[in-house]
């Protein structure tokens, strides 16, 4: 595994980049968030990386940070090279690059409404999914699925008669 | 239609065709209830009988579709790892995927063939699964426990040992240890069921030292080791291990080693954090208390390790030059090398006790003395006299007791190695004397002729399975089905045993009454005989009035739960009160040590009430 | 009692335009999904795309539960085509823990894959025709689809949940005499699809309707990040099977099936062509499956107690509806700290329908929707 000598050049035109093999067809780059456009144009324009695949968001809440994973695939190349960038959580504040690629709208909104990272410059940041959400955005970290659970739902208390017989003979559920 | 490509074109009736369906068997199936796939996920089935109630279906669930029931008219046995509880299915919540039965450690879950289950009450929707289903109407198992869905790693991680050639004549350790990336493997089997807990004599908290070790941290298994055991280091080697009985894993495998975990927990620790980490929760002030420890084995030292961090001035009292009792004098040194005790000793002193050694009570020290030095006795003098077959001549010099010559070899004494004996007794203390004496036969002669004669057939052997496999790789013979009749003496020579066909060891109320085939007679030519057939007690120092005023049973001081006897400042614990291993001794110290302070602290309350 | 007020329409100013819902209860509509359609007369002169009707919250659940317990929801996250599913996400976390898949394991997964896309092209094949009133071929779809299902059921134990593919193999070996059922079952298909080929694509309703409608071409597609079937019918070859390879795919001899059209009747003879290939796949994993034996599972720890190590994986599989992407993180503990699916329909039941749909008539929606056989539950995860 290694990185090929194409992508090696082109990445090398760009500063502050970090590129390393990561798995078959797999190439992972870590990229400053402001060099991020230009990466993804040249690889583009120059390595035929036209299809945005997917764009991922992790939220690394002790870090203080969102990671923005752009995975673009080459049908050129037959490789994906999946680009990192990390933005400070607060404000969460980000470019979009759906004018690079199409795509990106409908990612950059559902994180916009998962995460509430807010994509300058995105064709929608309404809601899609979420409609009448009123909370946090879900998928952040410090959302408490389970919490939530427990507060708006009410545990089924089935009373069988097998259980009552059970119960009358001093057993019963286990905490 | 004029855009439609030429290549499309077809003739209008065409759709028509379908018409011939009409006369087709249909392709729907009947209504009728049919059993679905032989591995259907239907509703959940419950062997009873394998289910031992651990909860681990309730662990796997993804969707807190199991709740554990307790019923009280189950069988309970902590020793075998059985608890009187089965697990209920909410069908509101489950989501059929059956990781329950993947995981299951006893096989007992499985899922019917059955598909439908309507119905407008709700709580029928929660079941309690047995074999009969959830209908009650039996449809055939469909997905079960299977070589590859099993989720559980049913096999142990390989022990290093010294082969037998290089361990069979001398007495370095044969068990090299787990490496700490053994161990957390080892530990990464663990379904954390708690069955070892329950089932441990001192209740230790196994589960939670083996979390540690696999989360790689052994200095919180060392702590949680030293919640209940002062003996890590002897434990960790050579304990009876009754939690491993117990262990899920082992009902269809090899149960999780946790023995060797713990071992492998303070063989990665060193000494002076061991040390600081059991010390930890140790009293800043002293109570003023004193407390008198009468033998310094296991059970007296555990008692005195607990009351010394508790604030009380502890003294033990030991005849002989070493402290340790039988795990020093009576189990071989290639099972627990004598360091090893040492290294667990230096801690119980570290925290303050006090241990006088070559003091005999009734020779040195007087019961009497013991009582005015201190405000609490406690008795652990353990059980240091091998008992006789006393068949005739078993009174001969060279017909010895297992203990006796162990305690020899340990203190170095010399005697005359038999250049051939025979051993009566199929436990593990024949196998400790037999195979210690292969090792100095072999040493002194370059070869060995040591005979185990049990009583037992060899599939109902007292001894664990490993005595009787390494024994033999090392030379030692068993003879299996055989009672002692007689020593052959010539002269004033003894030549060898006598022995007969046992036919049943127990009675038909379970009670221990060989019966033998008399004609069934074979001779085992021997320079010696050597009694291994269990120990008893010296209790001669208590000295009469004492004796007079204590209660017994059957031949045994007794004791309340706590361990403390009939007379208000006496205690007692270990073999002494009740066998038959370290870790017994262990559990009794601590719960007399527990009984010893809430008496004397108790004494001090009412004081100051006063 | 008051009576509401209506007013009467003849009242009101003329407006050249209005909004339709169609969907989330409509008939015609893929799932529980709706578009809000703008019309002038007819005609749909803007479309908005509505979605989480079917959103469970998969993504966030996955970071609550242990490696092996998501087995157990994946494939929840698409029903027509479920193993895909279980596939990336298996194949996401073996990439991130190192795993090696037996090779036999492989072949199961790969002919439970083109099962799967048998069935899934079947269901949507069906529901096409239905958007055009031809129920029969509904039923003959559907019927024929629940043959595979009792083939799911025999080797998974679920006709659609199958929980089946776990991180490192399968759950279980193939039970005996499968494989020639699985035989059985293939002949049978194909007998079926000249009936197919008569009622539907030689159906002069059919090729009416379809012609033209929801037409792209190859460079929108590719802009508007349209893959699987939907991409190939506009002459694109590209296949995540062949570009990407997984499992034993390169092993495996298929043809791309492509039509040049980009319309909603390429669309659905490039899925009738697949067919065919993964007939042609299960064919050979059948073969394989005869002669490679062994595990069907890499050794896995407890699962109790299983970290993987920390990394990321962003594992591919070409599912019946296209480029179906499984972003996993691991920080090194027992659970996965994120899952990000990117359902294969995400683009063409989104952006690329509310594009598609500008200028087509009202009647053709739910056409299009079908051709393009856009999979609502997977865009809502
Ligand atoms: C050969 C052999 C092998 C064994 N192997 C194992 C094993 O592998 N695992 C296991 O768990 N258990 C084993 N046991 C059992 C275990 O050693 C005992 O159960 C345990 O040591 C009992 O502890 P205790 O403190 O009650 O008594 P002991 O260990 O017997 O200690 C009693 C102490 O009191 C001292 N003492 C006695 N009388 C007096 C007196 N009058 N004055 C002063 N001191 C006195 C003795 O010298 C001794 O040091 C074995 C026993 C034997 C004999
Ligand atoms: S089948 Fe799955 S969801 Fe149902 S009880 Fe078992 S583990 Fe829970």
């Amino acid at each position: 595994m290694s990185i090929p000598a194409r992508l090696n050049e082109v990445l090398n035109e760009l500063p502050a980049i970090q590129a390393r093999p990561a798995g078959a067809r797999r190439v992972r780059v870590d990229v400053a968030p402001q060099g991020l456009p230009a990466l993804l144009e040249l690889l583009k324009g120059r390595l035929g990386f036209i299809h945005l695949s997917a764009i991922s968001c992790v939220d690394w809440i002790e870090d203080g940070q969102f990671e923005l994973v752009y995975h673009v695939w080459s049908h050129e190349m037959k490789l994906l090279v999946s680009c990192h960038v990390r933005i400070a959580r607060e404000p969460g504040v980000y470019v979009s690059v759906h004018d690079i690629h199409e795509p990106a709208g409908f990612f950059e909104r559902d994180i916009h409404e998962m995460f509430g990272v807010h994509f300058d410059g995105a064709p929608s940041m309404e809601k899609f999914i979420l409609t009448s959400w009123e909370g946090p955005p879900p998928m952040r970290k410090d959302f408490n699925t389970r919490k939530h659970v427990e507060e708006t739902f009410e545990w089924v208390d089935y009373r069988p008669d097998w259980l009552k017989d059970i119960e009358r003979k001093g057993g019963g559920i286990e905490s | 239609m004029s855009d439609i490509a030429p290549k499309y074109k077809g003739s209008m009736l065409r759709p028509l065709k379908a018409l011939s369906f009409l006369f087709r068997e249909p392709a729907t199936l009947p209504m009728r209830p049919r059993p679905a796939a032989k591995v259907y996920r239907g509703f959940h089935l419950n062997d009873w009988e394998k289910c031992v109630g651990c909860a681990t279906c309730q662990q796997i669930c993804d969707n807190d579709a199991i709740r554990m029931v307790h019923i009280p008219a189950l069988p309970s046995d902590p020793a075998k790892g059985i608890r009187p509880r089965r697990p209920a299915i909410d069908y509101g919540r489950c989501c059929w995927c059956a990781l329950c039965v993947d995981i299951c450690p006893t096989g007992s879950l499985s899922m019917s063939r059955e598909y439908i289950h309507v119905s407008r009450d709700v709580d029928s929707y929660f079941i309690l699964p047995d074999e009969e289903g959830m209908h009650g109407v039996r449809y055939p198992q469909g997905w079960a426990k299977d070589e590859n869905a099993d989720l559980l790693d049913l096999k142990r991680q390989e022990m290093p040992e010294e082969p037998p050639q290089e361990r069979a004549d001398n007495f370095s350790e044969i068990c090299e240890g787990y490496d700490p990336q053994t161990a957390m493997l080892e530990a990464s089997r663990c379904i954390q069921c708690g069955m070892c807990h329950d089932a441990c004599p001192a209740h230790m908290h196994a589960p939670e030292y083996i979390r540690a070790i696999f989360e790689g941290d052994f200095e919180k298994s060392v702590a949680e080791i030293y919640r209940t055991n002062p003996f890590p280091q002897v434990c960790g080697r050579v304990c009876t291990h009754r939690c491993e009985t117990a262990c899920s894993i082992g009902k269809r495998g090899e149960p999780v080693a946790i023995r060797w975990l713990k071992r492998a927990a303070v063989d990665n620790v060193p000494q002076d954090r061991t040390i600081a980490i059991a010390l930890k929760d140790k009293a800043k002030t002293k109570t003023g208390k004193r407390v008198a420890i009468a033998g310094a084995g296991p059970a007296g030292l555990t008692a005195a390790f607990d009351l010394a961090k508790l604030g009380h001035e502890v003294t033990v009292y030991e005849e002989k030059p070493r402290p340790g009792g039988m795990m020093r004098y009576g189990i071989p040194e290639y099972r627990l090398p004598y360091e090893r005790i040492d290294a667990d000793i230096a801690v119980i002193e570290a925290a303050g006790v006090k241990i006088r050694c070559n003091t005999k009570l009734g020779r040195d020290v007087t019961m009497a003395q013991l009582k005015g030095q201190a405000d609490a006795v406690l008795l652990s003098t353990g059980l240091n006299k091998g008992r006789s077959t006393r068949i005739p001549g078993s009174d001969h010099p060279q017909v010895r007791a297992a203990v006796d010559l162990l305690a020899r070899i340990t203190l170095g004494e010399a005697f005359d190695i038999p250049a051939s004996a025979v051993v009566i007794g199929g436990g593990n203390v024949a196998f400790d004397i037999a195979r210690s004496l292969a090792r100095l036969q072999r040493r002194a002669f370059g070869k060995v002729e040591v005979t185990v004669l049990a009583l037992e057939e060899r599939d109902k052997m007292l001894a664990d399975e490993e005595e009787v496999i390494e024994s033999a790789q090392e030379g030692v013979k068993l003879i299996n089905g055989r009672g002692p009749k007689q020593v052959v003496i010539e002269g004033d020579a003894l030549k060898g045993l006598e022995t007969v066909k046992c036919l049943s060891i127990f009675d038909e109320q379970g009670r221990f009454h060989p019966r033998y085939d008399e004609t069934d007679v074979m001779f085992h030519p021997a320079q010696m005989v050597i009694e291994a057939i269990g120990q008893m007690s010296d209790v001669s120092f208590l000295g009469e009035d004492l004796t007079e005023q204590l209660e017994w049973s059957r031949g045994r001081i007794r004791i309340d739960e706590a361990g403390r006897t009939s007379v208000p400042w006496l205690w007692a614990a270990g073999d002494l009160v009740k066998g038959p291993d370290v870790i017994s001794a262990i559990a009794t110290g601590h719960a007399a040590a527990a009984s010893i302070h809430a008496a004397l602290m108790g004494e001090t309350e009412a004081r100051e009430a006063k | 009692m008051t009576t509401p007020q209506v007013p009467d329409p003849a009242t009101l100013a003329p407006s050249e335009e209005y909004d339709l819902y169609f969907g989330p209860n409509h008939p015609g509509i893929e799932g529980n999904y709706s578009v809000r359609v703008r019309l002038k007369g007819d005609v749909i002169c803007q479309a908005v795309a509505d979605g989480g009707y079917l959103h469970r919250g998969f993504e966030k659940i996955m970071e609550d539960r242990l490696w092996v317990q998501n087995i157990a929801l994946v494939p929840r996250i698409c029903v027509p085509d479920p193993v895909p599913m279980e596939e990336s996400y298996a194949r996401a976390v073996e990439m991130i823990g190192g795993l090696e898949v037996p090779l036999r394991a492989q072949w199961i997964r790969v002919l439970m894959l083109e099962l799967s896309r048998i069935c899934a092209h079947l269901f949507t094949f069906g529901g096409n025709a239905a958007t055009i009133g031809l129920y029969t071929n509904m039923f003959w779809g559907v019927t024929m689809r629940d043959l595979f299902l009792d083939i799911f059921e025999e080797i998974t134990g679920a006709r659609i949940y199958h929980i089946y593919i776990t991180p490192g193999g399968v759950r279980r070996d193939l039970p005996e005499g499968v494989l020639e059922r699985i035989e059985a079952l293939l002949v049978e298909l194909e007998e079926r699809m000249p009936q197919f080929e008569d009622l539907f694509f030689n159906n002069a309703v059919v090729i009416d309707r379809a012609t033209g409608t929801g037409r792209m071409s190859a460079e929108e597609a590719l802009a508007w990040g349209v893959t699987g079937p939907n991409l190939r019918a506009t002459g694109v070859a590209s296949d995540v099977r062949r570009d990407d390879p997984y499992l034993v795919y390169p092993q495996v001899d298929f043809d791309i099936v492509t039509e040049t059209g980009g319309d909603a009747l390429a669309r659905m003879m490039v899925r009738k062509g697949e067919v065919v290939q993964a007939v042609k796949i299960v064919r050979q994993a059948i073969a394989a499956l005869r002669k490679v034996g062994g595990p069907v599972r890499c050794e896995l720890p407890n699962p109790l107690a299983w970290d993987l190590p920390a990394g990321d994986a962003y594992a591919r599989t070409e599912s019946s509806k296209g480029e179906l992407g499984f972003y996993i993180v691991s920080n090194g503990g027992p659970r996965p700290y994120r899952v990000h699916v990117r359902g294969a329909s995400s683009m063409h039941a989104v952006q690329v329908l509310e594009k598609l749909l500008v200028g087509s008539r009202i009647e053709d929606v739910a056409q299009i929707m079908f051709s393009l056989d856009a999979c609502p539950p997977e865009v809502d995860r």
